[in-house]
C-alpha cells in the first residue's frame, strides 16, 4: 500500500471475543508503541470506528457473537473506510480469498504477533 | 389211432378245408353213385336195393358238401328204384317199394342235413382254433413288449390295490428303490414310504385315485436301503372291467440330483433377492432385466415395469457418458469396475451417492450376455464422512483457539519479566508452528499428513517457497504421530536460519529435499535441510531447546538417524529413517 502514513497514526482496533487473547494483543501493541482500541464484537467495533476515524489497522476474529461475524465486519470496514489495513483471524479452516474484501490478509490462529507487527510496519 | 386221425385230417384237408370246384364235386358224386349202383346190382341183385346208398351219401355229403349230397340222394333213390321196377304195376313200383323209396329219400336227406351241420361245425372249429392260435401269438408278443418296457424303465412303476398296498413293482423300479426281493415289500402300505408332507400327499393321491382321478406330487422318501431321495410321483387309477377304479398305478421318478441343482440355484436366487445391496443385471445393449428388492427400493421402482429401462436411466445426465465411455469399456477390458457414482431416484429425482461395482455376466460357454452390478447405497457413509469432517473441523478449531489462549497466557505471564522477552517470542512462534501442524492433520482428518504440504505450511511464514526455500521430493504421507514433531523441527530450523543462517540475509536459500531408496521393508526415507548463501556458520557454544528438539525428538519419533552439521558454507541437517516407520506407504 503506497499511501502516506502520518506520524502518530499507528492506531489499531482489535476485535476478538476471547478476552484473554484480546488483552494480550492489546498489551502487545501498546508495548510496541501503538494506540490500541479493542472490541468484543462487531457492533462495538463499528461504534469505535465511527468515533475514531484515525484507526489505520483492524484485526478481527471471524467467530464472534452478535449480528456480524469478522468476515462481514471486514467487508463493512473496507466499504466504509477504504484505506484501512485489514487482518482476519480464524482458528477454523482458512477463508478463501474471494470471500474476503480486497487487500485483506487471513491469519490462521494461533499467529505470531511479532511477525504480524513486522508485516504491518512494512506495509 | 393216431394213424387214423392223421388220415382223417388229411381227408378233411383235401375236402372240407380246401373245397374243390363245383363241377368236380358234382362229377365225383354222380360217378360214385353210379359205381355204387353197379356194385349193388352185382353183389346183392334186387334185394335191399337201398342198403349201400345211405353210407355213400353220408360220406359224399361229408366230403363234398350239401349240394352234391342232395343230388346223390336223388340219384340213389332213382338207382334203387330202377332195380325193383315191376313192369306190370300200374305205378311201376309196388306200394311197398314206393313207401321204402320215400322213407329212404327222406331219411337220407335228413342225414345230408345233419352231416352238413357237422361239416360246418368242423369248419367253424378249424377257424376258431386258428384264430385262437393267432390271438395267443399276438398276446405273447405284447406281453414281451410290455415286460421289456417295464423292465428297462428307470422309473419305479408300481401297482397298488385300492387300499394302497403294493402288489407289483417293475424290475427297474426295484433297482432304483434298492429292493433285492419284492416279497420283502409286497403288501406293504405304499403311503407309509413317504415322509413329512409327502405322506399327506401320497394319501391324498390314493384317495383321488379311488375316485378315478390322477394326481402327481413331489416328495421325499428313503429307498429300501435307507438312501434319502426326492421323487416325482404320478398316481393314476387302473380301471377294472366295470370301468371303475380297480387298482392304482404309481410311477415315481428319482429327481434327487435335479432337486439338488435346483436347491443350489434357488439359494443363489435368494442370495440376490435378500441382499440389502442393489443387485441388478442388464443385457449387453444396456436393457435392464433384473433388479432385486433393495435395488427397486433404492431408486423408487418398487412396482414399476423395469424391462423398458436401460443402464443409462439410472444415472444423472452428466454421468451417463462416464458410464458408457469409461465404466462399461473398463468392464469389457478388465473384467470389473468399481467406483463412486450417483444414482437418480426415479420418482423424486434425488441424487443418491453409491459405490457402483460392475462385472460381466457370461453364459455357460463364457460368452458375454450382459452386465451385473452389486451397488451399495453410500448416503449414510457420505453423511458420516461429512459429520466426521465437521467434527474434525470443530475439534481443530477449538484446539487452535486453546493454543491461542495458551499463547496469550504465556505471553502475559512472561511480559515484564526481565530477560524473558526472547523466550516469550520463541514460545509464541512454536505454538504457531504447532497450530500449523494441526491444520495439516485436520485437512486429512487426522489420519496422515502430506510431507510437502506440511513443509509448505511450516516454512512459508519464514520465506517464499520456491524462491528462498526450495522443496523437492516424491509424494510421502507422514504418519500422524510424527507430524507435530516434524513441523516443530522445521519451524526451529527455519527460525534458526532466519536469525543466523541462509534466511538472515536477502540472498541465501534453503533446500529441503527428501527421497526414498530401496524397496519394501528396507525402503529408507532420507530428508535433508541444506542452507546456502548465508553468512559463514560457526557452531553454537551451547545447544538450545531448538537443536535438542530437532535432533533428539526426530531421532526418537522416526526411530532413525538425525544429525546437524554446522558447515562453514551453510548448516546441513540430515534425517534418515525406515520408510515404514515414518510414512504411510501406499501403492506409490
Amino acid at each position: 500500500m503506497g499511501q502516506s502514513k502520518p506520524i502518530g497514526s499507528n492506531t489499531i482496533l482489535i476485535v476478538e471475543d476471547e478476552a484473554l487473547v484480546r488483552f494480550d494483543l492489546v498489551d502487545f501493541f501498546a508495548d510496541a508503541g501503538w494506540r490500541v482500541f479493542d472490541a468484543g464484537d462487531a457492533d462495538e467495533a463499528i461504534a469505535i470506528l465511527d468515533r475514531h476515524k484515525e484507526i489505520r489497522v483492524v484485526l478481527t476474529d471471524v467467530q464472534m457473537p452478535g449480528s456480524m461475524d469478522g468476515v462481514k465486519l471486514a467487508h463493512y470496514v473496507r466499504g466504509r473506510f477504504p484505506p484501512t489495513i485489514l487482518f482476519v483471524v480464524s482458528g477454523n479452516v482458512p477463508i478463501r480469498d474471494d470471500e474476503l474484501p480486497e487487500r485483506t490478509t487471513f491469519l490462521p490462529k494461533p499467529f505470531d504477533p511479532h511477525r504480524l507487527l513486522r508485516q504491518i510496519e512494512s506495509a | 389211432m393216431t394213424a387214423s386221425v392223421a388220415l382223417l385230417n388229411r381227408l378233411r384237408d383235401l375236402t372240407v378245408a380246401r373245397p374243390r370246384p363245383k363241377s368236380i364235386r358234382y362229377g365225383i358224386a354222380v360217378l360214385t353213385v353210379v359205381a355204387v349202383a353197379l356194385a349193388q346190382s352185382a353183389m346183392f341183385g334186387s334185394s335191399a336195393p337201398w342198403f349201400l346208398y345211405t353210407p355213400t351219401v353220408v360220406l359224399l355229403t361229408l366230403f363234398l358238401g350239401r349240394g352234391p349230397g342232395i343230388m346223390a340222394t336223388i340219384l340213389s333213390a332213382i338207382g334203387a328204384g330202377l332195380v325193383v321196377v315191376e313192369a306190370d304195376e300200374p305205378l311201376l313200383l309196388t306200394p311197398v317199394h314206393w313207401g321204402a323209396s320215400v322213407i329212404f329219400t327222406l331219411t337220407t336227406l335228413g342225414l345230408v342235413v345233419l352231416v352238413e351241420a357237422l361239416r360246418t361245425a368242423l369248419l367253424d372249429a378249424d377257424r376258431l382254433r386258428e384264430e385262437r392260435e393267432q390271438a395267443l401269438v399276438v398276446t405273447a408278443e405284447r406281453e414281451a413288449f410290455l415286460s421289456g418296457v417295464l423292465g428297462s424303465s428307470t422309473d419305479c412303476i408300481k401297482v397298488l390295490d385300492l387300499d394302497g398296498k403294493l402288489t407289483f413293482m417293475s424290475e427297474g423300479g426295484q433297482r432304483v428303490m434298492e429292493i433285492s426281493d419284492f416279497n420283502a415289500v409286497a403288501g406293504c402300505p405304499w403311503p407309509d414310504f413317504w415322509q413329512d408332507a409327502g405322506n399327506t400327499e401320497a394319501k391324498e393321491a390314493m384317495e383321488a385315485a379311488r375316485h378315478g382321478q390322477a394326481r402327481s406330487f413331489i416328495g421325499k422318501a428313503d429307498t429300501f436301503m435307507g438312501t434319502p431321495k426326492w421323487w416325482h410321483v404320478a398316481v393314476s387309477p387302473i380301471p377294472g372291467q366295470d370301468g371303475r377304479p380297480d387298482r392304482v398305478l404309481s410311477v415315481s421318478r428319482d429327481i434327487t440330483e435335479l432337486r439338488a441343482t435346483e436347491e443350489q440355484r434357488e439359494r443363489f436366487v435368494r442370495l440376490a433377492e435378500n441382499s440389502a445391496d442393489f443387485v441388478g443385471m442388464a443385457r449387453t445393449d444396456g436393457g435392464v432385466f433384473y433388479m432385486n428388492e433393495a435395488a427397486r427400493r433404492l431408486v423408487g421402482l418398487e412396482d414399476a415395469d423395469i424391462t423398458r429401462l436401460t443402464i443409462a436411466d439410472f444415472f444423472p445426465p452428466e454421468q451417463v457418458e462416464t458410464v458408457a465411455c469409461e465404466v462399461l469399456p473398463a468392464v469389457d477390458r478388465d473384467g470389473h469396475w468399481v467406483g463412486e457414482l450417483t444414482f437418480r431416484h426415479f420418482r423424486t429425482g434425488e441424487l443418491i451417492p453409491v459405490l457402483y461395482s460392475v462385472f460381466p455376466i457370461t453364459d455357460t460357454t463364457g460368452a458375454l450376455v450382459g452386465y451385473g452390478t452389486v451397488t451399495r447405497d453410500f448416503r449414510e457413509r457420505r453423511r458420516a464422512e461429512d459429520d466426521m469432517r465437521l467434527m474434525n473441523g470443530e475439534l481443530a478449531h477449538r484446539l487452535k483457539n486453546v493454543l491461542a489462549v495458551v499463547q496469550s497466557v504465556a505471553s502475559q505471564t512472561l511480559r515484564g519479566v526481565p530477560g524473558a522477552e526472547a523466550a516469550s517470542q520463541n514460545l509464541s512462534a512454536r505454538l504457531v508452528a504447532l497450530g500449523a501442524a494441526t491444520d495439516v492433520l485436520t485437512g486429512s482428518s487426522w489420519r496422515s499428513a502430506d510431507l510437502r504440504e506440511l513443509a509448505t505450511r511450516a516454512l512459508s511464514p519464514h520465506g517464499r517457497i520456491g524462491e528462498r526455500i526450495l522443496l523437492s521430493g516424491p509424494a510421502v504421507t507422514l504418519k500422524p504421530e510424527l507430524t507435530v514433531a516434524f513441523a516443530l523441527a522445521l519451524h526451529e530450523l527455519a527460525t534458526n536460519a532466519a536469525k543466523y543462517g541462509a534466511l538472515s540475509n536477502d540472498t541465501g536459500t534453503v533446500t529441503l529435499a527428501w527421497s526414498i531408496t530401496g524397496d519394501g521393508d528396507d525402503a529408507v526415507l532420507a530428508v535433508s535441510w541444506r542452507e546456502e548463501g548465508g553468512p559463514p556458520v560457526t557452531p553454537p557454544e551451547r545447544k538450545g531447546f531448538g537443536s535438542a528438539l530437532i535432533e533428539r525428538s526426530l531421532r526418537s519419533y522416526f526411530s532413525g538417524k538425525a544429525a546437524t552439521d554446522y558447515r562453514p558454507e551453510g548448516l546441513v541437517f540430515e534425517l534418515e529413517a525406515r520408510l515404514k516407520d515414518a510414512a504411510i506407504t501406499t501403492g506409490k
